[in-house]
């Protein structure tokens, strides 16, 4: 026993090893999914929330565009009304132009303080140029009224056609303050007559201010147009990647509206740019916003440090509870184990004596069998010397007596080992029973005529009552067997004057057949051992070899039936068979005729 | 005169509608001594007559009819004139003289609907169509000249034309 502890220990722990194991997996594995998860919302939420502040300056851009959009517009509808604007633009008079605009124009461009109110100081326009039919800025006659604007500032302001709407544009001054961006709209100046667009005015508002509010923050935001960056805030270097990234992001053609990650000194920053003036006969300007993650990232890490630790903690709580957990749950585990080890050994003691009895089993059978084929061709050559020495007429009377006697016993002999070699063939499971239906009735009454006719039948008389055509299932020549074993019994152990009585019947799905017959009864202690070979029924005084009840007792059952004795006392000993019924299949035979 | 017309654009070119030429013949000819006096007068928020051709150094007044100020002005080329606003009491007349040749075209300030023409003309040999295109000049030297019709700001048709003393020629610019 002490052997087969030892790979029971083993095995015991390998599977609390791997339960614990288990266990830990998904402990890891959850904690795992909840950190990227937890990661992926801070990052989204990151996302959305910068993306929402980009979506807010913008529209708060768009807003004062709409408003100054919309007071440029009246004021545009109101000047082309101007019958001297008009004059100027109809008839050939473009240098009156500037002039007969300067007074209505006055206020949009009145510097002096500004007047209190936000509104006041956004529609106030730096300066203001007219375009001529093809596009070209009309040279303003005295730059002071109008507005100053370096050549190249100018230039930019010059469009390939009149607008049909207005349009919003941007371009670069570079002056001795330094560089600006200013956003112009281009309002298009209509025909009173015609409707026809016949100029158009260009109103440069107050430079680009990038949005400050959050200073804090790190926000800054800048406007891209004509392949530079406006962002004062930036410093140099930085200005410089984001510009090359800029290009190269907004090289694919128009794109109106993106968002993209850039890394400036070595931090990662949200880089979101849009199209303020889509569709526009201006140049391409993107309003730009770059947002540095820093503050996100470090919330991110902040997080994933929380997180971590309490995956950890969790990792470890769950680690102790795993351990007991599973030191708990594998205990009946290695119950189970060590009770299987030893139900294993005493099943594989017991296939050991079954397999051992079964050769044995096996080897006698075949024994018997060797055996009695053997015994059987000197039986014959005894025999055929015998009845040879019988057809002989010189012996004296005693001598055929003898000889008579002793052929008899050749007889026994042969019928003997007939029923040990059939026996032999029943141990070793080598005989075949067909199931097919076997006159009963008939093979009775056969039998009982056969009785008849034997030379020695002692005075006896034959009770007999047989239903008509008993179908029973099996092999006639077997069936035959088990009938003439129970009738020779009933006549060999019979008494003089005595009786044998035989009823054969159906009851539900058997065939009983009873055979009794008066005689000598068997010892009660000898009732218990009749069906064991070698046991004759008899005390010797009449021929017996032992096997007959045995071999039909065996036959009966191997039928689906069995044999026993009722009773054997008072001069009566009865045997019943009990068979199978067999339906005769009366629809084929019908059929048949 | 008494029938009134009024200034349109067509295509960017201005006539009268109904449509009316000014037929005229061209060369040089002496400007005259005093200078000629003409009139358009504001009336009904309407300059009165909406077309007028005079011949250079034509002195033409503005008188304003209507019971309101009148703001006239012209940018032409042929000549930048700026009245300012007067009411119908202004007096004199607030006038200027067209010295040089081409169409004058005169705005009012104040009602921008409002537009006259006036076409300053080299030659004292001139008239306004009919509603049916039909015209009459007299008293023409006799020569070799081109008999012109300003049609609208845009079109002037010509003809060459020898006039001989006493005879009447016709002219269809058709």
């Amino acid at each position: 026993m002490s052997a087969a502890t030892t790979p029971n220990k083993r095995t015991v722990t390998g599977f609390r090893t791997k339960l614990l194991a288990a266990m830990m997996l998904v402990i890891s594995a959850i904690t795992a999914l909840g950190l990227y998860l937890a990661q992926r919302d801070v990052t989204a939420n990151a996302n959305r929330a910068l993306q929402q502040d980009f979506q807010t300056q913008l529209s708060s851009l768009h807003e004062l565009q709409e408003l100054r959009h919309a007071a440029l517009a009246e004021r545009c509808r109101a000047l082309a009304e101007k019958p001297r604007i008009h004059a100027a633009l109809e008839d050939n008079a473009l240098d009156l132009l500037y002039p007969s605009a300067k007074d209505e124009l006055r206020d949009l461009m009145e510097r002096g303080e500004p007047r209190s109110g936000q509104a006041a100081s956004t529609l106030h326009a730096g300066f203001y140029r007219f375009l001529d039919g093809d596009g070209a800025v009309l040279p303003p006659p005295n730059s002071k009224d109008v507005g100053g604007l370096s050549k190249a500032a100018e230039a930019q302001l010059a469009l390939n056609k009149l607008p049909e709407k207005q349009e919003v544009g941007y371009i670069w001054q570079d002056d001795s303050a330094g560089e600006t961006v200013n956003e112009v709209t281009a309002v298009p100046i209509l025909s009173t007559e015609t409707g026809d667009v016949i100029s158009a005015l260009i109103v440069g508002f107050k430079p680009f201010e990038p949005v400050t509010k959050n200073a804090a923050s790190g926000i800054k935001s800048g406007i891209w147009v004509g392949g530079r960056l406006y962002l004062p805030s930036l410093s140099k270097p930085a200005k410089t990647i984001l510009t090359t990234k800029l290009a190269r992001l907004l090289a694919n053609g128009d794109r109106a509206e993106n968002s993209s990650t850039v890394r400036i000194n070595g931090a990662r920053h949200l880089l979101f740019f849009k199209r303020l003036n889509p569709e526009s006969l201006f140049r391409s300007a993107y309003e730009i916003c770059v947002y540095p993650l820093d503050n996100w990232v470090a919330q991110l890490h902040r997080l994933r440090l929380k997180i971590g630790g309490a995956g950890a903690l969790l990792l470890l709580g769950a680690f102790v509870v795993s351990h007991f957990a599973a030191a708990r749950l594998s205990r009946p585990v290695e119950q189970l184990e060590i009770e299987s080890e030893q139900e294993r050994a005493e099943r594989e003691r017991a296939e050991a004596a079954l397999a051992s009895t079964a050769d044995e089993l096996e080897r006698s059978a075949r024994y018997s069998a060797d055996a009695s084929h053997q015994l059987k061709s000197p039986l014959t050559v005894l025999r055929a010397g015998l009845e040879t020495l019988l057809a002989r007429e010189d012996f004296k009377p005693e001598v055929y007596e003898e000889l008579s006697g002793l052929l008899h016993q050749t007889h026994r002999l042969t019928g003997m080992i007939d029923d040990l070699l059939l026996l032999s063939r029943m141990d070793a499971g080598h005989l075949q029973i067909a199931s097919e239906p076997v006159n009963l009735s008939e093979l009775l009454e056969e039998w009982l005529d056969d009785l008849e006719a034997l030379p020695d039948a002692p005075e006896v008389t034959i009770e007999k009552d047989i239903a008509a055509n008993l179908a029973v299932a099996g092999e006639k020549q077997y069936t035959s067997l088990i009938v003439q074993n129970l009738l020779e019994n009933a006549r060999k152990y019979n008494r003089t004057g005595g009786r044998i009585r035989i009823l054969a019947r159906r009851e539900n799905k058997h065939v009983l057949l009873a055979i009794g017959n008066t005689g000598r009864s068997i010892e009660r202690n000898a009732q218990r051992h009749i069906f064991e070979r070698f046991r004759s029924v008899g005390d010797g005084s009449v021929s017996g070899h032992g096997l007959g009840l045995n071999l039909a007792r065996e036959l009966a059952r191997l039928h689906g039936g069995d044999l026993r004795l009722i009773r054997s006392e008072n001069d009566w000993t009865e045997f019943e068979a009990r068979f199978r019924v067999m339906e005769p299949k009366a629809n084929r035979v019908a059929g048949t005729k | 005169m008494a029938k009134r017309y009024e200034i349109v654009t067509r295509g960017g070119a201005l006539s009268t509608q109904p449509p009316l030429a000014v037929v005229y013949l061209d060369g040089s000819f002496s400007k005259p001594a005093s200078s000629p006096k003409k009139q358009i007068a504001q009336k009904d928020y309407a300059f009165l007559p909406a077309l007028l051709p005079v011949q250079v150094g034509t002195r033409v007044e503005f008188p304003n009819l209507d019971d309101t100020y009148h703001s006239i002005f012209s940018y032409s080329p042929a000549k930048r004139f700026d009245l300012g606003r007067y009411r119908p009491e202004e007096r004199p007349i607030p006038f200027e003289v067209f010295d040089v040749a081409g169409l004058v075209t005169l705005r009012c300030d104040i009602h921008e609907h409002m537009r006259g023409l006036i076409l300053v003309l080299n030659t004292p040999y001139f008239v306004i169509t009919d509603a049916n295109g039909r015209f009459r000049l007299r008293g023409l030297p006799s020569g070799h000249y081109m008999l012109k019709a300003w049609i609208d700001s845009k079109t002037t048709r010509e003809k060459p034309l020898d006039l001989k003393s006493g005879e009447t020629a016709h002219v269809d610019f058709q």
